[in-house]
């Protein structure tokens, strides 16, 4: 058996683990550790996604109890990929922040190493309540992230969060009580097959038990009108966790495709595609109301918070579709859109701590310290982000457009999409003429209010600091550069996500897929 | 490859001009590069000139039919033409232009990117790739319009342009991508052969109308015409370049590119021929106004582009022919007339046209050039305007047109030549002559004159190709038309004298009209005011965008009033309606088939006092004492229902987390306040007990449903398994440490992390505690009462050893690493509570964070151990062996993880607590002062 | 039988969710563990209402009860607890930091 499919959670899980016992070590300790994990697990998940592109489906049996008894770690493409885009970007944001932001508060480096280990278990389990239990530990370690280094605004905002997000976990017990009281299993694969057999009169009961679990996802998804808590609790808290928080939305929508393809897909029975009539518009909504969020906010931080939820009504609406290659084009934008935020949290740090007077709010202030190199940075995020070319917001972009036209809705989804751009434009554009170029403010008298100088004293930022983002920001040219082979990446994902029977068959076995397409699924 | 490289050479080597500090050298770069386009693309001419057209392709993202492949089009060659020659000529003039204190390395960066996009526009054979290149033009023109960055109005002209260009983009797109589809391909070499097909599908309209928004605001077309004059805060060499001469040719380049495929509907000709009318007459009124020199030449570029656009919806082949020679003409004197405004702002400090006057004594030069220009531009016999200009008015007398309507079209065009005329006569004679200039912030003198030269070659090839068409650009003009009109390209004679036609007599009337109209103009201002201001509609932008802000706000504020009550509201409601809707108009009988089980008396009295003790809860809670206790009682009946219910792990854990968090909360409350204010209104309690009733109703329903139905579940693989598999008779337990052991290593992964982050919380964190109770009574200066101290110490001993059998037995019998964990952490803190934190923390000095990390570390060995032996982690195996006083006992691995388990819990619990119960600033430094103390007397042992 | 487990936990729900519904942290925190309590049995007779037939293999017995339920009930009740803990510290943290023990950090008294 492949151990290498396990190495994503215990390297996290043991170096968390060491880093606590050092609790009273150096700092200098718990960042190369820290750094080493994560470079470590970058690595195997590469390994790991070259395996999944060119061979099979792969499953890793804990305890060596066979599903559906045991709980299973499943490695097809979309996992791999998910873990991939995570640990990468926990890579580059830990880099980034080993550059002060841990030492605001304690444990810092624990912590970011058990969301690893959260994260990347959410994507890989193949158990409904092993999810529960990987989310709470995600969950969990975000709190102890989203509060790090404290202060009146980011204590209430992560409060907000944390509230929140345990209702729902109350909520995704109720939902996994009630399919298990009617199916008996928890194996996700093990549902699907008992749920293509459920007779009819449970229909309605585990229809509600799907969408009880939707409920919980779209919170952890950001989807309207659950996303409030977002703008600020990432606008508040530190740039690094809320760059890595950039891929936090993405596991929700991931367990939504995942969940509602592979249990609840066509072959689902009297539970067949019990999301498709909720997801599309919901996604749309989000989308407006992100895009309004866009234009109406005044700190860039909020901005770009909420493009995060613009990202992710995008990336639904066209999930939403339930074609194979509007999914396709989903995958091939999901990256893009997640390391571009990030990048933009990050550059968007490092402007509020060189504009002394307004940080981040987008009010003029004197020129940033070093305005040749952020000024770049910010271009190059900005128009990735916009979806103009010849960044890799545009061919996604481009790419989700084409993928959904068959679709019923598409005139909706196009137009939404492009207006979506065109506010991001606007807001872009505005924020980055008010810190770039509107940099001296007048006074009522129309004078200079201030010198042209830069503030006396503001950090400037070395390489340590810029080249985590060069790196984030390097990533969008390459999607372009290589956009061939990302988009059929794109479609032998989508190949494996719409035929859940892969999936099944690598988990159970040819019999239990027998059993599916006797029970009438396709 | 040498196709390719046109575009992209200045695309990828833009940076290098802004590599030198000296100026020479940033210029001469820029230059260099540009030159090396312009070789390249000049190797194309001898293929082109005989009729063919180039093409090299590879393909790049097939996904998106995005193919790296260009073409040299006839027409493709004389726009790159233009774009090239104007654009080296625009580097000369730049480099004289420029102030010292302008970064001049970055101004040649931003005027190479746009070359190159501007290139790949006029290039490209695939639509997507040509969309790329728009879409790039947009943005270098936003980074060179806010050149003068610390200008208000360079600043909004740069943010309008990229709105409305950028915008227009995006509609293209859309249209881009229906056109692509209608033919099946995305390129143009296949899609220019598809007019039929086009023209039927259904979406032809709206494919036509999304791409024309695209052409028509890139080209200042009439609504969008607003954006160009604005555009002028831009440096002069950018005005002339991307602002008359290129980019705002890319929205006709367009229509003329596509022109075979679009053109020729009944819609194309009422879209395109009104805008294009309209624009032509409104712009060339409004030049004649503006005081501004370059305010006069945008309006005048945008009449211009009015009047290609109008003669591409006309929609003959001649006039096409005509639109294909206006261009070159235009971007001739226009581009030469932008440098000459420029070299006056720049020689005489202003561009005021009020201030302006009687500069002929002072730069005869000068003078006479823009006297070229503006006759060029007025379209005076002789120059090349008056070629183009003829050409269009006899177009315009086409056969019936609009119907009945036919005359306006010609009545229309020549007033605009009228008002072109008057406008071209007021910029020479009150720039030039006049009363002798006075007051002018500089003194007024020629410019040097490398800054003049690309004006003298401009106005050199207006007079040439005015005098000479057909030798000077009859060739160019022809091939360029003829890629675009194939077979029907008329083989038309450029010609000075046509003899005496009607075209002849309205270019006549224009001259004489806008001589007269000039005179008048003092007349003709008063009229005017009212237009200067409500003609811009650069208000109605700005109205839109801030519109959109505040009604923005609104909204945002609207929805997110950052209330966490209304956010768990709305969740709560979302999960109901999303639960409730399979329900509605399910016929299927939402109780089950299975009977209900009787009910006994005790079950009966627990479930009342179960549901009094929550609703007093509930209905007690702003006593918080009260409460806690309410709650207390609620978790004591719960675990006697787990054990009512064959579970008696669950009741003891139950029980035992019970305990702890009732400490918790008690500890918490001696720092919060004792009671909670009634604040809620009416309204807002209603709501929130019919969202609660609806909540718990809902979920009554669906257990009812669940419990009536028979499931068959994996169950009875356990019972079987966990004897022979798994070594332990108590199955529950023998799941969590082994079928789903994962899980648990998950859980008390999430106790660690809680331990780490409640301890990150409470770090450099402290609290004043009230010193009164609710009631007001101080608190009793007895902190730790005797009687309990004393019986707690011994009690110790006992404690930890039934903790020790609970965990041994755990794999058989009810009890496990868990609970036997709790029970040391509840003993230990009894010491606390006890004895207090003074007297416990030197007897306790170990950092509670290494036990929970060792536990996780066991936890996670244990798993791993079974690699060595070939199985995946956390497979457990087991051995029976005989202990001594215990006698028989089975020892598996899985005892070794449940260790990890207990650690982890003892070691978490106790980090929260201890951490806990030291924030009150009183107990803190108490605590600070005596481990000092312990410490100075373990020193004075040794 | 089901019926009455069936009422109490509706009512337990009904009064979590209501304190949680109000406006200062202290009743938020007794109606999460409310909520907690209610949920896991919720979680627990999925695997249905069985007496007297603990999941404790012994030779004599024939029936048991579903096991796995418990095992995930256990599961959920620690982290529930841990859960419960954080929340009452950032209580304890927000009020220390914002000055009031709204959860909105409000001052004043008025929702």
């Amino acid at each position: 058996m492949n151990h290498l499919i396990v190495a994503p959670l215990l390297l996290p899980l043991l170096m968390g683990a060491i880093i606590v016992i050092g609790v009273n070590r150096s700092i200098t300790l718990h960042r190369t550790l820290g750094l080493i994990s994560s470079a470590l697990i970058t690595l195997i998940t590469a390994v790991l996604l070259y395996q999944a592109i060119n061979g099979p489906i792969q499953m890793y049996v804990l305890g060596d109890w066979n599903p559906p008894f045991g709980i299973i770690m499943v490695l097809d493409r979309l996992s791999a990929m998910m873990i991939f885009i995570t640990s990468l970007l926990a890579f580059l944001c830990l880099l980034y922040a080993i550059k002060g932001t841990d030492e605001q508060g304690k444990n810092f480096h624990a912590l970011f190493q058990f969301q690893l280990l959260g994260i990347n278990g959410a994507f890989l389990t193949g158990d409904i309540f092993n999810l529960f239990v990987f989310f709470e530990v995600m969950l969990l370690s975000s709190y102890g992230l989203v509060l790090h280094g404290g202060g009146a605004r980011r204590t209430k905002a992560g409060m907000h969060y944390v509230m929140l997000n345990l209702v729902g976990s109350s909520i995704f017990l109720v939902g996994v009580g009630v399919l298990y009281g009617l199916l008996g299993s928890l194996n996700m694969a093990d549902m699907a097959v008992r749920l293509a057999h459920a007779p009819a009169e449970n229909a309605a009961l585990l229809q509600a038990g799907g969408l009880i679990l939707f409920g919980v996802f779209a919170l952890k998804a950001a989807l309207l009108p659950l996303y409030f808590w977002l703008p600020n609790a990432y606008g508040f808290t530190s740039a690094p966790v809320a760059a890595l928080f950039a891929v936090m939305t993405k596991v929700g929508v991931y367990v939504i495709l995942r969940v509602y393809t592979l249990i609840f897909g066509d072959h689902a029975g009297v539970a067949a595609n019990v999301l498709a009539p909720w997801l599309l518009p919901i996604a749309l909504v989000t989308l407006v109301a992100g895009s309004i969020g866009v234009v109406a906010s005044r700190d860039l931080r909020r901005t770009i918070a909420y493009m995060v939820v613009v990202s992710v009504g995008t990336l639904l609406a066209v999930i939403g579709t339930f074609t194979a290659d509007a999914i396709a084009a989903a995958i091939v934008y999901l990256p893009h859109t997640t390391f571009m935020t990030a990048a933009m949290f990050l550059i968007a740090d490092m402007l509020r701590q060189q504009r002394l007077d307004s940080g981040s709010e987008l009010t003029p202030d004197r020129p940033v310290g070093q305005e040749r190199v952020l000024g770049l940075l910010f271009l190059g995020a900005a128009v990735a982000i916009a979806g103009l070319p010849p960044l890799s917001g545009f061919t996604a972009k481009l790419m989700m457009l084409m993928g959904v036209q068959s679709h019923a809705a598409a005139p909706w989804i196009w137009s939404l999409i492009l207006l979506g751009g065109l506010v991001g434009l606007i807001a872009l554009g505005r924020a980055g003429s008010v810190i770039f170029w509107k940099t001296v403010p007048l006074d009522d008298t129309g004078l200079e209010a201030f010198s042209k100088k830069p503030h006396a004293n503001i950090p400037r930022f070395g390489s340590a600091c810029l080249v985590p983002v060069l790196m984030l920001l390097a990533i969008s040219p390459l999607l372009v550069l290589f956009g061939g082979p990302l988009s059929d990446f794109g479609y032998a994902v989508a190949a494996q996500v719409s035929q859940p029977v892969h999936y099944i068959e690598a988990v159970l076995g040819s019999d239990a897929v027998a059993a599916l397409l006797s029970a009438g699924g396709r | 490859m040498n196709l390719a490289l046109i575009p992209l050479l200045p695309l990828l080597t833009a940076f290098i001009p802004s590599l030198f500090r000296n100026r020479n050298l940033n210029a001469i770069t820029a230059a260099a590069i540009a030159g090396t386009s312009m070789l390249l693309l000049l190797s194309q001419a001898p293929a082109v000139f005989n009729g063919q057209i180039p093409l090299s392709s590879w393909s790049w993202i097939p996904a998106i039919d995005l193919n790296l492949s260009f073409r040299v089009s006839g027409f493709g060659f004389m726009f790159a033409f233009l774009i090239l020659g104007i654009g080296l000529l625009i580097v000369l003039y730049a480099r004289y232009y420029i102030a010292e204190q302008d970064p001049m390395g970055r101004f040649y960066t931003y005027l190479l990117l746009f070359m190159g996009s501007m290139l790949g526009i006029v290039l490209s054979e695939n639509l997507i790739l040509l969309m790329m290149f728009w879409e790039l033009t947009s943005i270098s023109s936003f980074l060179l319009i806010g050149f003068w960055n610390y200008r208000s109005d360079a600043r909004e002209g740069a943010r309008m342009a990229l709105v409305i260009t950028g915008g227009g983009g995006l509609a293209m797109i859309a249209g881009f991508i229906l056109l692509g589809n209608i033919v099946g391909s995305f390129e143009l070499t296949t899609i220019l052969a598809a007019k039929e097909t086009v023209h039927a599908h259904h979406l032809y309209p709206l494919t036509l109308i999304l791409i024309l928004l695209g052409a028509f605001t890139k080209s200042a077309q009439f609504p969008f015409q607003f954006w160009l004059p604005h555009a002028m805060a831009a440096p002069t060499p950018v005005s002339a370049y991307l602002h008359s001469a290129t980019m705002v040719k890319a929205g006709v380049f367009l229509l003329a590119l596509l022109f075979p495929v679009l053109s020729g509907s009944a819609l194309w000709f009422f879209i395109v021929t009104p805008i294009g009318l309209i624009t032509l007459m409104f712009a060339a009124y409004m030049a004649m106004f503006k005081d501004d020199l370059k305010g006069l030449l945008a309006y005048s570029t945008v009449s211009h582009l009015g009047l290609i656009t109008l003669l591409l919806g006309l929609g003959s082949p001649l006039a096409a022919f005509t639109a294909v020679f206006h261009i070159l003409n235009h971007a001739t004197f226009k581009a030469g007339l932008f440098m000459l405004a420029g070299i006056i702002d720049h020689e005489t400090g202003t561009r005021d046209m009020k201030r302006l006057s009687g500069l002929w004594q002072y730069m005869p030069i000068t003078g006479t050039l823009t006297m070229l220009g503006c006759a060029a531009m007025a379209g005076v016999p002789l120059f090349n305007g008056f070629l183009s200009k003829e050409m269009f008015l006899a177009e315009t007398l086409g056969p019936n047109l609009f119907g009945s309507l036919s005359w306006i079209v010609p009545l229309g065009a020549t007033l605009a030549a009228i008002f072109a005329v008057a406008y071209s006569i007021r910029m020479v004679h009150d720039v030039f002559f006049k009363e002798p200039a006075a007051n002018l912030p500089k003194k007024p003198h020629e410019p040097p004159h490398g800054m003049r030269l690309p004006a003298e070659i401009l106005m050199a090839l207006c007079v040439l190709v005015g005098l000479f068409p057909m030798t000077m650009a009859a060739p160019m003009v022809n091939v360029a038309a003829g890629s675009i009109l194939g077979a029907a390209t008329p083989d038309y004679h450029i010609a000075i004298w046509h003899g005496l036609n009607m075209a002849l007599a309205l270019s006549v009337i224009a001259l004489i009209g806008g001589s007269v109209f000039y005179l008048q103009r003092l007349r003709l201002f008063d009229s005017h005011l009212w237009c200067s201001r409500y003609c811009d509609g650069k208000m109605t932008f700005e109205a839109i965008v801030s519109g959109l802000v505040h009604g923005g706000r609104k909204t945002t504020r609207l929805m997110e009033n950052g209330s966490l009550q209304r956010y768990i509201a709305l969740l709560i409601g979302a999960v109901v309606v999303l639960g409730a809707s399979p329900f509605i108009g399910s016929d299927a009988p939402f109780i089950g088939p299975l009977a209900l089980s009787g009910v006994d008396p005790v079950t009966l009295i627990m479930g009342l006092v179960l549901i009094f003790s929550t609703v007093a809860t509930a209905i007690h809670h702003r006593n918080r004492i009260v409460a806690i206790i309410m709650l207390g009682t609620v978790g004591l009946i719960v675990s006697l229902a787990f054990i009512r219910f064959s579970a008696p792990d669950l009741a003891l854990t139950q029980i035992s987390v019970e305990v702890v968090t009732i400490i918790l909360l008690m500890m918490a409350l001696h720092l919060l306040p004792r009671t909670t204010p009634a604040e809620s209104s009416r309204g807002r309690r209603w709501r929130d007990i019919i969202l609660s009733v609806a909540a718990g109703g809902g979920c009554t329903a669906l257990m009812m449903g669940v419990l009536t139905r028979p499931y068959d579940t994996i169950a009875g693989y356990f019972l079987e398994n966990s004897k022979p598999g798994g070594g332990g008779t108590n199955v529950v337990n023998v799941i969590l440490v082994d079928f789903r052991g994962f899980d648990t290593l998950g859980e008390i992964t999430v106790l660690v992390i809680a331990g780490l982050a409640i301890y990150a919380l409470l770090h450099n964190f402290e609290l004043k505690a009230p010193q009164t109770d609710a009631l007001g009574h101080p608190w009793t200066e007895d902190r730790f009462p005797m009687i309990l101290a004393q019986i707690t110490r011994p009690l110790m001993p006992l404690a930890l050893l039934f903790a020790v059998y609970i965990f041994l037995r755990g794999h058989n019998e009810p009890g496990g690493g868990f609970i036997a964990g709790l029970i040391v952490a509840s003993v230990l803190i009894l010491q606390y509570i006890a004895n207090g934190i003074v007297w416990t923390r030197p007897r306790l000095n170990v950092d509670n964070h290494i036990i929970m990390a060792w536990g996780l570390v066991i936890a996670v060995l244990t798993g791993v151990g079974s690699w060595i032996v070939g199985y995946p982690f956390l497979t457990s195996s087991f051995t029976y062996l005989q202990w001594p006083l215990v006698g028989k006992f089975e020892v598996a691995s899985a005892i070794a993880f449940d260790l990890g388990v207990f650690l982890a819990v003892v070691g978490s619990v106790m980090l929260v607590l201890v951490k806990l119960g030291s924030i009150n600033s009183v107990d803190a430094q108490r605590v600070s002062t005596s481990v000092q103390k312990e410490k100075k007397d373990k020193e004075g042992a040794h | 039988m089901e019926l009455l487990f069936s009422t109490c936990l509706g009512v337990m729900i009904s009064c979590g969710v209501y304190l949680m519904l109000r406006g200062r942290t202290f009743p938020v925190i007794l109606g999460l563990t409310l909520l907690g309590y209610a949920v896991n049995m919720f979680l627990f007779v999925s695997g249905r209402l069985q007496t007297n037939l603990p999941a404790v293999i012994a030779p004599d017995r024939l029936q048991y009860t579903d096991p796995l339920p418990q095992a995930l009930v256990l599961t959920a009740i620690v982290i529930g607890f841990a859960m419960v803990a954080f929340v009452v510290v950032l209580a304890l943290r927000a009020s220390g930091e914002l000055g009031s023990d709204h959860v909105d950090g409000r001052k004043e008294n008025k929702s």
